[in-house]
C-alpha cells in the first residue's frame, strides 16, 4: 500500500544518456543498411505507359458495361469476340476476386518502397495522435493516476509532423501505383468508355487526389495545433504558482474539443490512406479497427518509455503500480482489438457477399501465415501472457510483450495495405524491416530529445499527489 | 483515499457519519411506505394489468393480433426486446467496468442500476419468448436431444447465441447484485423487529458476520465477478447486433454494428438510470448520496455514448454511399427520406443532437432538465431500433412485397405493459431492499481528509 508514507515531489531534468543516443543511431543506421539491401534486391522498374494502363484496366474491368465496350473495340473478328467472351467469362468470377485489378508486375519496383513509407508513416502518425488522445482522455475523464508520467505521451505527440510528411511524400510521388482509384482517376474515363468503372466513378467525390492530400492536411494541422496547445499549457503549469488550477481547467476544455473532433474525423484519415488501397472494398468498422490497433500499440510504447526512464533513474513518482496499470490497459485493449477484428471478420465471413469477401479471400488464401500469425501475435500471445499479474509487474517480461505488440501491430497495418496494393505474393523482407527500424530509431531519438527539453515531472498538476500515491489495491 | 486531490468533489455530501448512512438508507425499509411510493406502485400495477390483458389476448387469439406481416416479420416486439436489453447494460457497466476503473462515484448508484438491469432483462425476454408463438415448447430453443420433441438447435444462428448470451448475462448480473446485497441485508436483519422480517433477511444474509475474513472474501469475489461481467457488457449487445448484421439485408449487414450497439446500449441504459435516480434522489431524500456530481458524471457518459452512436450513424450513411452498392444506398435514403422519415429524424435528433446540450454545465447539473433529457434519450433509442428493424424490412429486394407497418393496439399494450413489469419490480425493490450500497458508501465518506 503506497499511501501510508510521505513522498517528496521534486522536478527532474532528463539528460539523454549517450547509450540511448547510440542505441537510436545504431537502429537508424542498421535500418538504412537493411533498406539499402532491400532496395538493391527490388530489381529494375518496368515501364508502364498510360495506354498500357488503360488497356490493362479495360481487360480486368470490374463491370459489365466495360465488357461490351471492350468487345466493340477489339472484337471485329467474330471468332475473336467469342473467344474473348469466353475468356471474360472466366474473369467475371473474379470481378471482385482476389486477383482483379492488382497487376503487381506492371507496377514500378519502387512502389514497394513507397508503400512501405505509407505504412510506416501511418503507423507513427497514429502513434503520435493516439498519444495525444491519451492525454486528452486523461483530462476529460479526470484521471489522476497517470499524471506522474504524462510527459511521456506529450513527448510522443511532438513526432506527429514527421510521419505525416512521410505519408504525403509517398502519396504525392506514387499515388497512382498505391491506389487503384488514383490510377483510375488519372485515366479520366466516362460512362461508355473502355475500362469505365461505375463503382470507382461513384466514389470519385471522396476518392480523389484533392481529398487525399487536402482533408488529412487540414485535420492533422488542427489536431497538432491542439496538441501543441495542450503541451504548452502543461509546461506553463510547471512555472505557475502552487495551487493554480487555471491551466488544468483550460486543458480540460482543449482536451474535450480535441477528443470530439478526433473521434468524429479519425476514420476519414483511415479511409483515405488505408481503406482506399482496396478501392472497391468497404467496411464500416475499418476506422475503429485501425485506431484500436494503434491505440494499444501506443499504450505499449508509453509503457516502454516509462520502464526505460525508471531504469535510467528518473520518474521517482512512478512505481510498479503505474506500470501494472499500463499493463492492464495493454491487456484490455488487446482483447478489444480482437473484438473489433472479429466483428469485421465474422460479419463479412458470415454474409459472404463477394464485394466484401474478396478482402479476406486474398488475405487468407494467399497470405495464410500472415493472417494467422497476425492473430496469434496480436491477440493470443499478449492475451495469455498479460493475464498473469507477474507479467504486468515483472519488467523484462512486460517489455518483451510490449515490443512484440509494437512489431505485430506494425504487421497488422502492413497487412491492411500490402495485399491491397500488390495482390498475392508479397512478404516482409529486408526493406520492410529496414524502414521500420530506421523510423523506430528516429522516433526514439526524437522522443528522448523532447523529454530532455523540459522537466519530467508536471510538478504543479493538481492530481500529481494522487498519482504519486497510486496503488492498484490488490 | 487520503491522497485524493483537493480539487475532487466529495462523493457524499452533508457530513454524513456511518450511522447516518444506515439510518437514511434503511429508513424506507423499516418504515411504512410513503404516499409517493403508494401512488407510484399503484400506477405500476395498473400498467402491469395492461400487460396481462394484452398478453392474454395475444395468447388466446394468436400472434396474428400483432401487425407483423410477411415482410416486416419483426416489428414492435423485437424493437422492444432490443430496447429493454439495451437498458440493461448500464447496470453491469456501472458495477463491473466502473469498478475496474476505480470510479468511486459508482458506489451510490450501482445497486439500483444493477436492479434495473435485472428487471430490464426480464422485460426484454418477454418479447422473443412470446413471439415464438407456442411458448409452452419454448425450451426447444435450448440444445436438447431430439427425444424431447425438439430438433437439435442450429449453432450457426445468432438467435441461439442470444439465448446463451442473455441467460448468462442475467445469471451473472443477478449473482453480482445479490452478493453485493449480502452485507446490507445483514444490516437490515439486525434492525428489523418483526419475526417474519427477521427470518427472511436472516435467510438471505447467509449468516454474514462482518468479520475481516468475510469482508476479504466479499471484496475478492466482487473483483472476480467484475472481471467476468466486463466481457458480458460487450458480448450481449454484440450478439444482439449479430441477429441483424449476419444477414444480407441492406441497413443490417454492416461491420460496425457490434461496437455501435454496445455504445447505444450503454447510452440508453444511462438514460434510464438518470430517469430513475433523478426522481428517487428527490422522493427518497438521497440528495447527499446521489449528488449533483453524480448527475454530472452520468450526463457526461450519456453525451459520450450518444456521440459514439452518432459517429456510427454517420459512418453507416457515408459508407452506404461510398460502397457503390445501390441496395445499401437505397436503404439509407429510404430511412432518411422515405415513409418512415419521422422515425429516422426522431432518432437522429434525440440521440446525436440532443445530448450535445450536456456541453453546458447548467444542463449537466439541473435535475429537472436531466430528467427531461433522459426521457428524450429513451425515446430516441426506441426509435433507433424501430428504424433499424422496420425501415430495412418494409422494402426488401422485391418491390412486390413492399409494405407499411405500424404496431397494433395489442403490440402497444404489451410495450406499455413492460413498463408495468419494470416499475412494479423497481418499487418493490425500493421498499424491501436498500437502494444504495450502504457498506460501500461508508468507505468513501471521508474521501477528502
Amino acid at each position: 500500500m503506497g499511501h501510508g508514507h510521505h513522498i517528496e515531489i521534486k522536478q527532474e531534468n532528463f539528460v539523454v544518456p549517450d547509450k540511448a543516443k547510440r542505441f537510436a543511431i545504431i537502429l537508424m543506421v542498421l535500418g538504412l543498411v537493411l533498406t539499402g539491401v532491400g532496395m538493391a534486391t527490388l530489381g529494375g522498374s518496368s515501364s508502364h505507359s498510360h495506354e498500357a494502363v488503360a488497356e490493362s484496366h479495360a481487360e480486368h474491368s470490374d463491370h459489365a458495361p466495360a465488357t461490351e465496350a471492350h468487345s466493340e473495340v477489339e472484337g471485329h473478328d467474330h471468332q475473336a469476340a467469342e473467344a474473348h467472351a469466353e475468356e471474360h467469362g472466366n474473369m467475371e468470377n473474379e470481378q471482385f476476386g482476389p486477383r482483379a485489378g492488382f497487376h503487381a508486375e506492371e507496377k514500378p519496383a519502387m512502389t514497394r518502397f513507397w508503400a512501405n513509407l505509407l505504412v510506416v508513416g501511418f503507423y507513427f502518425l497514429m502513434i503520435g495522435l493516439c498519444a495525444l488522445f491519451w492525454i486528452a482522455v486523461q483530462y476529460v475523464a479526470n484521471a489522476g493516476w497517470s499524471t506522474a508520467f504524462k510527459r511521456v505521451p506529450e513527448a510522443m505527440m511532438t513526432f506527429i509532423p514527421v510521419p505525416f510528411v512521410v505519408i504525403l511524400l509517398a502519396v504525392l510521388v506514387a499515388k497512382t501505383d498505391l491506389y487503384h482509384w488514383a490510377h483510375y482517376e488519372h485515366l479520366h474515363l466516362s460512362a461508355g468508355d473502355a475500362g469505365y468503372d461505375k463503382v470507382l466513378d461513384g466514389k470519385s467525390g471522396f476518392l480523389n487526389s484533392g481529398m487525399l492530400i487536402g482533408f488529412p492536411t487540414v485535420l492533422v494541422a488542427i489536431w497538432y495545433f491542439l496538441g501543441r496547445k495542450l503541451r504548452g499549457l502543461s509546461l506553463k503549469e510547471d512555472a505557475a504558482t502552487k495551487g493554480d488550477v487555471s491551466f488544468f481547467k483550460k486543458s480540460i476544455r482543449f482536451s474535450a474539443g480535441f477528443a470530439v473532433l478526433f473521434g468524429f474525423t479519425i476514420s476519414i484519415i483511415v479511409w483515405l490512406f488505408i481503406m482506399s488501397v482496396d478501392a472497391h472494398w468497404y467496411s464500416t468498422i475499418f476506422g475503429v479497427y485501425n485506431f484500436i490497433s494503434m491505440w494499444v500499440t501506443t499504450i505499449s510504447i508509453i509503457a516502454l518509455f516509462v520502464v526505460y526512464l525508471k531504469k535510467a533513474g528518473y520518474l521517482h513518482l512512478v512505481s510498479d503500480e503505474h506500470i501494472h496499470d499500463l499493463g492492464k490497459f495493454m491487456f484490455a485493449f488487446t482483447i478489444f482489438w480482437a473484438y473489433v477484428w472479429l466483428s469485421q471478420y465474422l460479419l463479412i465471413w458470415y454474409a459472404h457477399i463477394p464485394e466484401e469477401m474478396y478482402y479476406y479471400q486474398i488475405r487468407f488464401e494467399d497470405y495464410k501465415a500472415n493472417f494467422l500469425g497476425n492473430l496469434i501475435l496480436n491477440f493470443c500471445v499478449p492475451f495469455l501472457f498479460l493475464l498473469m499479474r507477474s507479467a504486468k509487474r515483472f519488467r523484462p517480461l512486460l517489455v518483451t510483450i510490449a515490443v512484440t505488440m509494437c512489431l505485430a501491430h506494425y504487421h497488422d497495418i502492413w497487412f491492411n495495405v500490402f495485399p491491397g496494393v500488390f495482390g498475392p505474393g508479397m512478404q516482409v523482407g529486408f526493406l520492410e524491416i529496414g524502414i521500420y527500424m530506421t523510423f523506430a530509431g528516429l522516433f526514439v531519438y526524437w522522443v528522448l530529445t523532447a523529454l530532455s527539453k523540459n522537466g519530467l515531472v508536471p510538478v504543479n498538476h493538481p492530481y500529481l499527489e494522487e498519482s504519486a500515491h497510486h496503488d492498484v489495491g490488490v | 483515499m487520503i491522497h485524493d486531490s483537493i480539487i475532487r468533489e466529495r462523493l457524499v455530501t452533508g457530513d454524513k457519519t456511518a450511522a447516518d448512512v444506515t439510518r437514511d438508507i434503511a429508513r424506507p425499509i423499516l418504515n411504512q411506505p410513503s404516499t409517493a411510493w403508494k401512488v407510484g406502485f399503484t400506477l405500476s400495477v395498473i400498467f402491469l394489468g395492461i400487460f396481462a390483458v394484452s398478453l392474454f389476448y395475444t395468447l388466446w387469439t394468436g400472434i396474428g393480433v400483432w401487425n407483423i406481416n410477411k415482410s416486416v416479420m419483426w416489428g414492435w416486439d423485437i424493437t422492444n426486446f432490443v430496447f429493454w436489453v439495451g437498458i440493461g447494460h448500464a447496470g453491469t457497466l456501472i458495477s463491473a467496468v466502473l469498478l475496474l476503473f476505480r470510479q468511486k462515484w459508482r458506489m451510490s448508484i450501482n445497486r439500483s442500476a444493477e436492479a434495473m438491469t435485472i428487471f430490464a432483462v426480464i422485460c426484454a425476454a418477454m418479447f422473443p419468448v412470446f413471439h415464438m408463438g407456442r411458448v409452452w415448447v419454448g425450451y426447444w430453443a435450448l440444445p436438447l436431444p431430439n427425444g424431447f420433441g425438439s430438433l437439435w438447435v442450429n449453432f450457426n444462428s445468432p438467435l441461439l447465441w442470444d439465448v446463451f448470451a442473455i441467460s448468462t448475462y442475467f445469471s451473472v448480473s443477478l449473482l453480482f447484485w445479490y452478493i453485493g446485497l449480502i452485507p446490507d441485508i445483514a444490516t437490515i436483519r439486525d434492525k428489523v423487529t418483526t419475526k417474519g422480517a427477521k427470518f427472511w433477511y436472516g435467510l438471505f444474509s447467509m449468516g454474514w458476520t462482518g468479520s475481516t475474513r468475510t469482508w476479504a472474501r466479499y471484496e475478492l469475489i466482487s473483483l472476480i465477478l467484475a472481471g467476468l461481467s466486463t466481457p458480458l457488457v460487450l458480448s450481449v449487445h454484440t450478439i444482439v447486433s449479430t441477429d441483424f448484421a449476419t444477414s444480407v439485408i441492406p441497413g443490417w449487414h454492416t461491420t460496425i454494428f457490434p461496437p455501435y450497439f454496445v455504445a447505444g446500449a450503454i447510452f440508453s441504459g444511462f438514460g434510464m438510470v438518470a430517469t430513475l435516480l433523478v426522481v428517487a434522489r428527490k422522493v427518497m431524500n438521497y440528495e447527499n448520496y446521489i449528488t449533483i456530481g453524480h448527475l454530472d458524471a452520468m450526463t457526461k457518459i450519456i453525451m459520450v455514448t450518444g456521440s459514439l452512436v452518432g459517429i456510427a450513424y454517420l459512418t453507416e450513411f457515408f459508407i452506404a454511399w461510398y460502397s457503390g452498392v445501390e441496395y445499401e444506398q437505397y436503404a439509407f435514403l429510404n430511412r432518411a427520406f422515405g415513409p418512415y422519415w419521422w422515425a429516422y429524424w426522431s432518432m437522429m435528433s434525440c440521440n446525436l443532437i440532443a445530448p450535445q446540450v450536456f456541453w453546458f454545465k447548467w444542463c449537466r447539473t439541473t435535475p429537472w432538465f436531466i430528467f427531461i433529457m433522459s426521457i428524450v434519450v429513451n425515446v430516441g433509442m426506441w426509435f433507433e431500433r424501430f428504424v433499424i428493424i422496420v425501415t430495412s424490412l418494409h422494402r426488401d429486394y422485391l418491390p412486390s412485397s413492399w409494405v407499411m407497418y405500424s404496431g397494433s393496439l395489442t403490440e402497444v399494450g404489451l410495450f406499455l405493459g413492460t413498463f408495468g413489469i419494470f416499475f412494479t419490480c423497481f418499487f418493490l425493490f425500493a421498499k424491501f431492499l436498500p437502494v444504495i450500497n450502504m457498506a460501500e458508501v461508508k468507505s468513501i465518506l471521508r474521501n477528502r481528509e
